[in-house]
């Protein structure tokens, strides 16, 4: 035996084997790989899911690959390894695997096969079946003669040592059972983890699974640890008796051919009207396009890269793609539903033309990496925003265009991350529900990063500890591990082929949705199409702006079309002014608190700007630290060079800087030596890689290509970290391009027609950064009028009144727009904003109006709407058109008597004579004006009256809080209190656990910083508050106001203040405190006060962020 | 939410993960509304020492009618006094009033300015109109109403005329005003008593002597007996209760491990409570009522006895009533009993339980193993696992205490050994059967040990023995082997 013994392994489930497989399917490819395996296959358990990934890592590191499923039955079926042989034998798999995904009794992930599947599908596939050795011996060969009766010399028996003591007793059973059967007998592992080590993974997956705790799993846990991967001589040694068993391992291999590329570009053909090939309907579609582009012809440099770009398609084959996607949005177009196209691809000329993307050819011509790259051979990839309220219109379209048969959602790879990696595996160790909640409460947000000393620290423990470290050891290791596949939010995979020949299909949580087992990066890897369907709020906001410009304004372009995205006029400057002093709630991507102190620093004033503001402010240029050398340059504090020359062609119109994912790439393949497919997989690699150290052999490869072509180590290393921070949130120059044109369009929008900007808003709630309430005071600091919503003016919808546009409304800190804004109508408030309404109980009341309701009855007995629909209404204030207020329309309400049918008889409708007329009056206390104001919170969330801290202002005065408005009038430095409406909280995951609130009182807003330390101290406050006061010191710094918090205290008891009978005198409400206090010998006194008055639960609470 | 929690500014309705955000080292406790139940429930047998009448009221409450019960306590002031007092001693935090109308009493105690308030009779609308509508008695939705125009505080109402607001607010709300201030009659329906299996007499002179308790016993068991048997049942857990002369209850509880309804063996589980209790029981003037309660019962299997010799479940029952009598001396965990325990690892295969978990155990068995069926996927590999029985080679049935080293020959890498000499004694090897690999329990391990291959081998003289291997051959370490037990 001195020969190393060939030896391929099939019996291999990955962590794709939820919660059984114990590594990586790449990691059990490596590992295959260097143990000098002559092939390798991937079986998990009745699926195949990670079959895509251990394929590209078997290309890369070449070694033989085949693709194959555990199929592990419901009945008495023994497990069998499938393997297919050709092309034909991988749709049976698909077919047996979709029809056992879609069984009735299949619950989500766990399908339900059963051997008639086998047998309906098994053909060209090749079988190793692991025959139950515990069973009567007549069985399991009755059995296998049943299986290899149809697949005859497609089938094999396999066996793995167990090392549970009777290991050769099993060999020989199934060597003879095998021969009894006529089957030839195959060895295999049984492989679980790729190295032994990973037992206790295993372990604590098991416990996982059964939802216990390691210690009581007890006998469910493997024996011991040999189901790793083995060298050929250690298996050779253990079948020394049956060497054939390993040499049929090389036969089973030999009869397999099929490879997942056989699976490429498997677009589907779209139907032309012309007849004509798919490339030469793409190139009439685009001329034709061009045509309506460019009214004013086509100029040659577009005309030729338009042949360009149409060449290049041409030859990667990539016409149905363009004409699948053209057709998708096609429909939505006709459909009224406005859309837009972005990523690489979508950014060409040719998708301009076919109306893909509006991003014109002017803008277009600075962008970097325009087009698919040919070298690179990726897909090319477009994904799709549409209005987020119609998505499901294009959804239902291409499901009854491409029929079941041909589409469903990708997958999307939910695994294990920082919290959910800890929690679980505390819990299967068995730590207290004390630990696991100190360690999770440790972990903030979503990161995937490493547990490590110091978050066991935070929550008290010592890594010193057996359990503890344990515990952590075993959380890292299952970090990035899938947890379960989950539907992608919009991703479609297309094909032309049967879909379930191609891929399994798996039920969804959502009946009619069904999704394949692969996700996006497989999708990609394999080939086949895929196109986003997405849905965006801000599409929907804009298609109302539209619409109401149209509608109020008639405002046309150049060639009296109504405005599109596309032909807004361009570069506007007061558009662009606007924008450079942050003057942006509502606008679209910019309106973040971090991106509004970003942009007074940046001062866009051209489109490619807002590219760049958009792509600034996010984690990927944060943490590779390129946000601070690029705003240092463009204010000119600092020299721009490059580098090389290299760089500048690179980085030139970012100030040599990277600032997009496109640059980054481009930097790993100019000046790092990568090959352009290792720098996608170096990208992709990023987001799951972590912590296997793979990422320090491409952070080393990468620096050290630099540093050898003369780049400083020191800005090598901020690429690579840059490239990192993509990994994770990559956002590619080509995305940050499309959505400028969104910042553009509603930036347009809000500078010219404030009015127009706010009803939209509403109109598509929820979306975007900020409530209504603060939509409301915008536009209304903007001078534009809003009026309440009533039962006799107002519709579902909120809708424009004509009403003069007055200049002197305009707030001092917007002076700068009073001659800027367009407006001509005041915004009246929906039924939409009331809570408590619904859209077809509105258009009953609006339907049934003619020319107004008179009085309550009248209201009531004609709109036929039920006693609890008046109710709302009266809460909402909205009967004042008739001249009653809120309490007094509810006392008129609650007097209907539904029960009584004869009030609804046609002789009594005579509103007048009711039977208020003999009632005897009731003396109701009068609402006061700071009831009013929570009540409408209440009802609308908002108040048009005044803002609640008004109220407070007295008392606030009494404790030295300065008002909001008056900050910018303060020295920096100074210390003062603020105090105000929790808006937003915000810790941004690159922050180092800063917390960044925003404050509103009556007169604007205060923009409060708390570190850390001071986090630590006022947590409960910080979090809990809804109306709060901060003490701290004003910092001022490039005209952006910042109150550094020191001292937090929660006030939202104040606020029960506003509904007080008697007023809102702070002294009396302390004396009775005490008084009851004192009465009570510390006796919680029971909480008298109903969710009415309690009117802290009526404030905002605040929202967070991360 | 305790005082702790609402001092620190949370407010019920809150989220846990928001309140946790908040106080990250917050404790949670799940409400458990049963257990809260059960202590009213207790409470309101306690007020059976001022009135017959104890009605529960709400998840919170008690409602006791003291109608002629005032004056043995020395008047309604010194009753209400007397109630907050021992309440108070028990660890209560209480409220409670005293009025002329079940409503006002509610009102008071849930809103009353003090803790203990006694309402006058006439000064019921003075009381009631400064307080918030809640003590009404009303629906939340109907008091919502009420505030949304403006009426917040009983007094709003007091004065208002009474039709519109029953047009509005429903005739509910007129009807609990009327029944606060007494316009209008209310009773108060008293407690239901569960009906228990419970037997008691009640002594005209009252008694103290063991001998006399245990006599008495005697006597309840006899009568249970019958009730028992007419019912089928047996009992499976027992409290005697005496009440002294002076009020204080004494509770004794036994439970059984077989449904039981002999009164000599009933008497003498109770024997054996008296024994250890002798010094503590206090009869003071001596019990004037003896109960005894069946708390829990079984269904009994009737046996005929005497036609078939059928010893050995005499004897069961025998050896059960045993150990009924240690337990109810020496209490559960007294008495243990093996059972087979979920590890790969030999040592810890067995543990030790309570008799009871054990008899639980037996007699569950069966579902247990359901339950281990469902709780895997419906799937070929879950059938396997269930038959480890069979999987698992041959042990012996005891072991070394502790796994006794020994010096072996073996095969080169994880073979079976050659020869061993064990205790100074050199044994060939004919035959071996193995590797049993037996991985460490790493979760309970500080530092990584070895695994373990066990083999069964036989000496050329057929003795057999259980021998293992730490760790294997690897060329770097010697590994060291050991004897853990014989085969008979």
């Amino acid at each position: 035996m001195n020969s190393i013994p060939t030896y391929a392994e099939f019996g291999i489930q990955s962590n794709f084997s939820f919660l059984r497989g114990a590594s990586k399917p790449e990691d059990l490819v490596l590992a295959a790989k260097l143990m000098d395996y002559t092939a390798i296959g991937l079986a998990d358990r009745n699926s195949v899911a990670g079959v895509v990934r251990a394929w590209k890592q078997a290309e890369e590191s070449e070694i033989a690959y085949h693709p194959g499923c555990r199929l592990v039955f419901a009945d008495d079926t023994p497990d069998i390894l499938a393997y297919p042989q050709d092309r034909q034998g991988w749709a049976h798999l698909c077919r047996m695997l979709t029809q056992a995904n879609m069984r009735e009794e299949a619950q989500k992930g766990a399908p339900v096969l059963y051997r008639q599947d086998l047998f309906e599908w098994g053909e060209n596939i090749s079988l190793a079946i692991l025959p139950p050795l515990d069973q009567p011996a007549q069985d399991v060969l009755a059995l296998l003669r049943q299986i290899k009766k149809p697949f005859d010399k497609a089938t094999w028996v396999a066996v793995a040592p167990e090392y549970r003591g009777d290991d050769r007793w099993r060999l020989a059973q199934a060597a003879a059972i095998a021969d009894a059967a006529r089957l030839p007998l195959m060895a295999t592992n049984d492989i679980l983890y790729h190295t032994k080590d990973r037992r206790a993974l295993q372990d604590v997956l098991t416990a996982i699974r059964l939802k216990t705790t390691v210690a009581k799993a007890g006998l469910e846990l493997e024996i011991n640890a040999e189901r790793h991967m083995k060298l050929p001589e250690e298996m050779l040694r253990l079948f020394r008796d049956y060497p054939y068993a390993l040499a049929e391992t090389q036969r089973f291999a030999e009869t397999l051919s099929f490879s997942l590329r056989e699976l490429e570009h498997n677009y589907p053909d779209e139907v032309s009207e012309s007849g004509l090939s798919a490339q030469d309907e793409l190139e009439r579609l685009t001329w034709e396009g061009a045509r309506i582009r460019f009214p004013g012809g086509v100029a040659p440099e577009h005309e030729a890269l338009i042949r360009k770009e149409l060449g290049l398609v041409e030859r990667k084959n990539y016409a149905r793609y363009f004409l699948t996607v053209h057709d998708i949005m096609r429909f939505a177009r006709t459909k009224d539903i406005l859309c837009q196209g972005r990523g690489s691809a979508a950014n060409s000329l040719v998708c301009y033309c076919l109306g893909i993307t509006d991003v014109g050819p002017d803008i277009m011509d600075h962008l970097l990496e325009r087009f698919i790259s040919e070298e690179r051979d990726e897909p090319p990839d477009i994904d799709v925003d549409f209005e987020h309220e119609r998505r499901k219109e294009v959804i239902a379209y291409i499901y009854q265009k491409y029929s079941e048969k041909h589409t469903a959602l990708a997958a999307s790879v939910v695994s294990y991350r920082g919290r959910s990696a800890m929690r679980e595996v505390a819990k299967a160790m068995g730590l207290s529900e004390d630990v696991m909640k100190a360690l999770s409460g440790s972990i903030w947000g979503w990161s995937s990063a490493e547990v490590g000393e110091q978050e066991t620290n935070a929550a008290g423990l010592k890594q010193s500890d057996p359990s503890t470290h344990h515990m952590v050891t075993r959380a890292n290791e299952i970090m990035g591990f899938p947890r379960h596949l989950s539907q992608h939010v919009g991703g479609f995979v297309i094909t032309k082929d049967r879909l379930d020949e191609i891929v399994p299909i798996v039920k969804t949580a959502m009946d009619e949705r069904k999704m394949i087992e692969w996700d996006k990066d497989d999708l990609d890897n394999v080939g086949l199409l895929k196109v986003d369907v997405l849905a965006l709020g801000m599409l929907s906001c804009l298609r109302r702006c539209f619409d109401l410009l149209e509608a109020h304004y008639g405002e046309h372009d150049a060639y009296d079309r109504p405005y599109t995205l596309a032909t807004l006029p361009e570069e506007e400057k007061p558009v662009y002014d606007m924008i450079s002093r942050a003057d942006t709630i509502g606008v679209f991507q910019v309106e973040s608190r971090a991106q509004m102190s970003m942009l007074p620093r940046l001062q866009p004033k051209k489109f490619y700007d807002l590219v760049i503001e958009v792509a600034i402010v996010r984690p990927g240029p944060i943490q590779g630290d390129m946000v601070h050398p690029y705003l240092r340059r463009r204010e000119g504090k600092e020299a721009v060079k490059y580098h090389s020359e290299v760089m500048r062609s690179i980085l030139k119109r970012t100030l040599g800087v990277p600032l997009f994912q496109e640059q980054a790439m481009k930097i790993a393949i100019e000046a790092g030596g990568f090959k352009p497919y290792e720098a996608d997989q170096l990208r992709r690699a990023m987001a799951t890689f972590k912590r296997t150290g793979v990422v320090k052999d491409y952070r080393d490869k990468m620096v050290r290509g630099m540093v050898n072509k003369g780049y400083p180590e020191e800005f090598a290393k901020r690429c690579f970290k840059q490239i990192e921070g993509f990994g994770e949130y990559g956002f590619p120059e080509s995305h940050a391009a499309s959505f400028a044109l969104l910042v553009y369009a509603s930036a347009w929008f809000k500078a010219y027609y404030p009015d127009i900007f706010c009803t939209a808003l509403l109109n598509s709630q929820p979306m975007g950064f900020y409530a209504p309430a603060q939509l409301v005071r915008d536009a209304q600091e903007h001078g534009v009028e809003v009026l309440e919503p009533d039962v006799n003016l107002s519709v579902w919808d909120s809708v424009l009144e004509a009403s003069p546009f007055n200049p002197a409304r305009v707030a001092q800190q917007h002076c700068e727009m009073r001659f800027t804004i367009r407006s001509s109508h005041a915004v009246r408030l929906g039924f939409r904003q009331v809570k408590g309404l619904s859209e077809q109980d509105m258009e009953q009341l609006v339907a049934n109006r003619r020319d107004g309701y008179t009085s309550i009855r009248d209201l009531w007995l004609r709109s036929g709407l039920p006693k609890s629909i008046l109710i709302r209404l009266a809460e909402a204030d909205a009967f004042r058109s008739m001249g009653l207020d809120r309490r007094a329309a509810l006392w008129a309400v609650q007097a209907l008597d539904e029960a009584s049918a004869s009030e609804r008889l046609p002789l009594l409708d005579k509103p007048e004579i009711g039977l208020f007329a003999v009632e005897p009056e009731v003396q109701l206390p009068v609402m006061r004006p700071s009831e009013h104001v929570v009540n409408d919170y209440r009802s609308l969330t908002l108040s048009l009256k005044a803002h609640p801290v008004s109220f407070l202002r007295d008392q606030l005065k009494r404790s030295d809080v300065v008002a909001n408005g008056s900050l910018k009038d303060l020295r920096n430095g100074q210390r003062i209190s603020v105090a105000g409406l929790v808006l937003i909280r915000q810790r941004p995951g690159t922050s180092k656990g800063i917390i960044f609130m925003t404050l509103e009182d009556e007169t604007g807003i205060a923009n409060i910083v708390v570190w850390k330390q001071v986090f630590q101290r006022f947590r409960p406050e910080v979090l809990g508050s809804r109306f709060v006061r901060i003490t701290g010191r004003l910092q001022v710094a490039s005209g952006v106001t910042h109150v550094i918090a020191e001292r937090i205290e929660n006030l939202s008891g104040w606020l029960n203040l506003l509904t007080r009978e008697g007023g809102t005198s702070f002294g009396e409400h302390k004396s009775e405190t005490k008084k009851r206090k004192d009465d009570h010998h510390g006796l919680i006194q029971p909480a008298a006060t109903s969710a009415l008055t309690n009117v802290s639960s009526v404030m905002p609470k605040g929202r967070n962020f991360h | 939410m305790n005082e702790a929690a609402e001092a620190l500014g949370l407010r019920k309705g809150l989220g846990i993960a928001d309140a946790r955000a908040m106080h990250p080292d917050l404790e949670i406790l799940e409400a458990d509304p049963v257990a809260d139940g059960r202590m009213l429930c207790r409470l309101a047998d306690w007020c059976d020492h001022f009135t017959p009448l104890v009605a529960l009221d709400g998840a919170d409450g008690l409602m006791l009618d003291i109608s002629g019960c005032a004056h043995l306590f020395g008047g309604e002031d010194s009753l209400l006094r007397e109630v907050m007092r021992r309440l108070g001693m028990q660890g209560f935090d209480a409220r409670a009033s005293l009025a002329s109308t079940p409503g006002m009493a509610w009102a008071a105690a849930r809103f009353g300015d003090r803790p203990s308030v006694n309402v006058v009779p006439g000064e019921e609308e003075d009381a009631l109109s400064p307080m918030p509508l809640a003590a009404l008695r009303i629906e939340p939705e109907i008091q919502r109403k009420l505030e949304s125009v403006g009426l917040r505080r009983i007094g709003a109402l007091l004065g208002a005329p009474r039709g519109p607001l029953a047009r509005r607010f429903g005739g509910l709300l007129i009807t609990r005003l009327d029944q606060a201030l007494g316009i209008l009659e209310e009773v108060i329906s008293p407690r239901l008593p569960v009906p228990p299996l419970s037997v008691e007499r009640r002594l005209g002179e009252p008694i103290s002597l063991l001998q006399d308790i245990e006599q008495m016993l005697l006597l309840l068991a006899r009568t249970l007996k019958q009730d028992l048997e007419r019912r089928g049942e047996g009992v499976r857990q027992l409290t005697l209760s005496l009440f002294r002369v002076d009020g204080a209850v004494t509770r004794i509880t036994v439970s059984t491990s077989q449904a039981l309804r002999e009164p000599q063996a009933i008497a003498s589980l109770f024997r054996e409570k008296f024994t250890v209790l002798e010094n503590s029981l206090d009869p003071g003037h001596g019990f004037e009522l003896v109960r005894l309660a069946a708390i829990s019962t079984a269904p009994f299997l009737d046996r005929q006895e005497g036609l078939t010799d059928d010893r050995s479940s005499a004897e069961e029952e025998q050896f059960s009533l045993m150990v009924d009598r240690l337990r109810a001396r020496l209490g559960d965990h007294a008495v243990l009993a093996p059972a087979p325990a979920q590890s790969h690892v030999p040592e810890r295969q067995a543990e030790f339980i309570t008799f009871s978990d054990w008899m639980a155990q037996a007699s569950s068995s069966g579902v247990q193993k359901l339950a281990a069926d469902s709780r895997g996927t419906a799937s070929a590999s879950a059938l396997k696992q269930d038959a480890v029985p069979f999987a698992t080679p041959a042990r012996p049935l005891r072991l070394l205490v502790k796994p006794e080293l020994i010096e072996a020959a073996a095969e080169v890498p994880e073979g079976p050994p050659f020869s061993f000499r064990w205790r100074k004694a050199i044994y060939r090897v004919a035959r071996a059967e193995g590797p049993e690999r037996i991985a460490p329990e790493w979760w309970l391990e500080t530092k990584a040990s070895l695994a373990r291959d066990y083999f069964r081998v036989e000496d050329t003289e057929g003795r057999r023995f259980w021998v293992f291997r730490e760790g294997i051959y690897d060329g770097k370490s010697m590994p060291r082997w050991f004897l853990h037990g014989l085969f008979p």
